[in-house]
């Protein structure tokens, strides 16, 4: 009866002790261990001596069996010893129950067998949180990301607000309005700003107007992206700088008819082919060291006298003073953007026939007969640090510089008339073929939205009848259109006949 | 000399703006788009870190004439696939064709 209930003891104490080992999480069993080295007296040499030779991914599993087995018999042998013998009895029946296929005590040439352990994740065993160490690096550069959006921003903002204040001063001597979003009332013109208005963090714009013999300036801040990383890293490679764009329009009355541009070699070929100006007007580039300037340089013109008339020495000098200063120098008064912003240099910028919503603003567009220039005059200037300066102080001092040379060369090609006879000729020849392709583009496509129109209603007028299922509208429609055939084909028969008498 | 006519005053127009705009913003709220999409119905999560990324991109790269309700739908929508795709599977992210 001892024997009996000590073993019912033992067994419901084994049941407890395995369902808690099941249900930690980072159970290893060397808690076993120890509580068998502690508790009990080595008994077991034969099954511990053979855990060994097993290979090691099967030892977690095997291990854990036999200690459980070790566990069993294990308080039974501490209380009789009678019951040892049938321990091990128990023990080689687990044996050969459990592990059938192979044989622990047989040779190490056998193969081990499969055992299939299920992969338990990195983040429940031992490591938690360095399991997550992909998401640690993309938090990281998330966070790299935002720092350098914040550095760059303000940096950007400093920039813009340092070259703003050095001009401010001539900017309200010479313009009215300094500074104008479009939106406030014309009431409260008096109250000057004092920031660029910003379009986004590396653009900031002035709007200036108010002036004799222009309609308005537009100052443009187009600074490096250093608010994006990949953006800063891209023009680290490409060498590209922050740029400051003066834009002045002129009315029809202020500017003669010209197109000309000078520009730096890198970005001549560019303007090229992206000006539709400058690509209809300028058929050819010459090199701009014949008018004393560096071999840099390059000139786009129309005409031959606009060259020597514009470049004058008070330019040349301020071009051999700074020399990279000036990125190009465009004077048009055909100015119809770049060919990627418009592919009509009328209609705004959507593709041509289309049939959706924007076929309002496209009838607009070819009804109007007249094409959208602009007369302006646009000088890019580098802003580039010089003489071991920051870019902030040479951006300073250099935009006073910049800021007189825009107003001289503004009046002066406000002042210039074309002088003799045959550039006028030739002037108003160009804009003449220029004029005649944009009406035959326009009346074309007037033409098939007319045709695009009939179709569509012949369509509609063919679905009403056959819907209406009468016969005699059918015969009818059906007559309609075999005459309306015989018409389109007769006049070239007529014309056929002519031709043969 | 006094150089200012204020009777030559122009208002400005948005359209005088040279559009120098290489699209990135549009470029990358779509890339949000596609790859939130993909972190929610695939249970991908390296695509919902990339929406993320996106997301932020396209805020850095974004005028500010430009609707900042769009920005911030896709920062939403990005976060929320991250937040979705790791309560449906805590298990940490493992980088396609790196393991």
């Amino acid at each position: 009866c001892k024997m009996r209930s000590s073993t019912i003891l033992a067994f419901i104490f084994m049941c407890l002790v395995s369902s808690v080992a099941k249900t930690a999480k980072d159970e290893d069993f060397s808690e076993f261990d120890d509580f068998d080295h502690d508790e009990f007296v080595d008994e077991t040499p034969s099954s511990t001596g053979a855990t060994p030779s097993s290979p090691k991914t099967q030892s977690n599993k095997q291990e854990s069996l036999r200690k459980e087995d070790e566990l069993q018999p294990k308080p039974s042998q501490s209380n009789d010893e009678e019951v040892s013998i049938d321990d091990d009895d128990d023990d080689l029946m687990f044996d050969e129950e459990e592990f059938e296929s192979s044989d622990p005590f047989g040779s190490p040439n056998q193969p081990p067998p499969d055992l299939k352990i299920a992969e338990v994740p990195a983040n429940l065993t031992g490591s938690h949180w360095e399991a997550y160490y992909c998401e640690g690096i993309m938090i990281i550069a998330l966070l790299g990301y935002l720092i350098n959006f914040l550095i760059g921003r303000t940096k950007n903002s400093q920039l813009a607000t340092a070259i703003f204040r050095s001009q401010r001063d001539m900017l309200r001597e010479n313009f009215t309005v300094v500074g104008d979003n479009g939106q406030t009332k014309t009431g409260q013109e008096e109250e000057q700003t004092d920031l660029m208005q910003k379009e986004s963090e590396n653009l900031y714009i002035l709007w200036c107007t108010g002036r004799p013999s222009i309609d308005s300036m537009l100052l443009e801040l187009r600074f490096v992206k250093r608010q994006c990383l990949f953006n800063s890293l891209a023009a680290i490679i490409k060498s590209t700088n922050d740029t400051i764009v003066y834009t002045v329009d002129y009315s029809k009355e202020d500017m003669d008819t010209f197109v000309f541009c000078l520009a730096r070699k890198r970005c001549a070929a560019k303007l090229h082919r992206d000006m539709i100006d400058l690509s209809q007007f300028c058929p050819e580039k010459k090199a701009a060291d014949r008018k004393g300037l560096s071999s840099s340089y390059q000139i786009l013109s129309e005409l031959g006298e606009v060259s020597s008339a514009i470049i004058d020495t008070k330019i040349a000098d301020f071009m051999n003073r700074s020399p990279d200063a000036i990125e190009y120098i465009h004077v048009s008064d055909q100015y119809t953007g770049t060919k990627t912003q418009t592919t009509d240099p009328q209609s705004p910028p959507t593709p041509a026939p289309t049939n959706t919503g924007t076929a309002a603003q496209q009838q607009d567009a070819l009804n109007a007969s007249e094409r959208a220039v602009r007369r302006v005059l646009i000088v890019a200037f580098n802003l580039v640090p010089q003489n071991g300066q920051s870019l902030q102080v040479t951006s300073e001092l250099a935009s006073n510089d910049y800021l007189h040379f825009v107003l001289y060369l503004m009046n002066r090609v406000g002042s210039f008339r074309l002088t003799s006879k045959e550039s006028k000729a030739k002037a108003n020849k160009n804009r003449q073929r220029i004029e005649e392709t944009f009406l035959k583009s326009v009346n074309q496509q007037r033409q098939e939205q007319a045709q695009q129109r009939r179709e569509e209603q012949r369509r509609a007028e063919k679905e009403k009848v056959m819907k209406s299922d009468d016969p005699e509208l059918q015969r009818k429609w059906d007559e309609k259109e075999h005459k309306r055939e015989m018409k389109r084909r007769q006049p070239k028969m007529k014309q056929m006949k002519i031709k043969s008498m | 000399m006094d150089n200012r006519r204020s009777n030559r005053v122009h208002r400005f127009q948005p359209k005088f703006i040279s559009l120098v705009d290489d699209g990135l913003s549009d470029y990358m709220n779509l890339i949000g788009m596609l790859c939130s999409m993909c972190a929610l119905m695939l249970k991908i999560k390296f695509c919902g870190w990339i929406a993320l990324f996106s997301a932020i991109v396209g805020f850095a790269n974004s005028r500010v004439s430009e609707d900042g309700k769009q920005v911030f739908s896709s920062f939403m929508l990005s976060a929320s696939a991250i937040v979705i795709t790791y309560m449906q599977n805590p298990a940490p992210m493992k980088i396609p064709y790196f393991e």
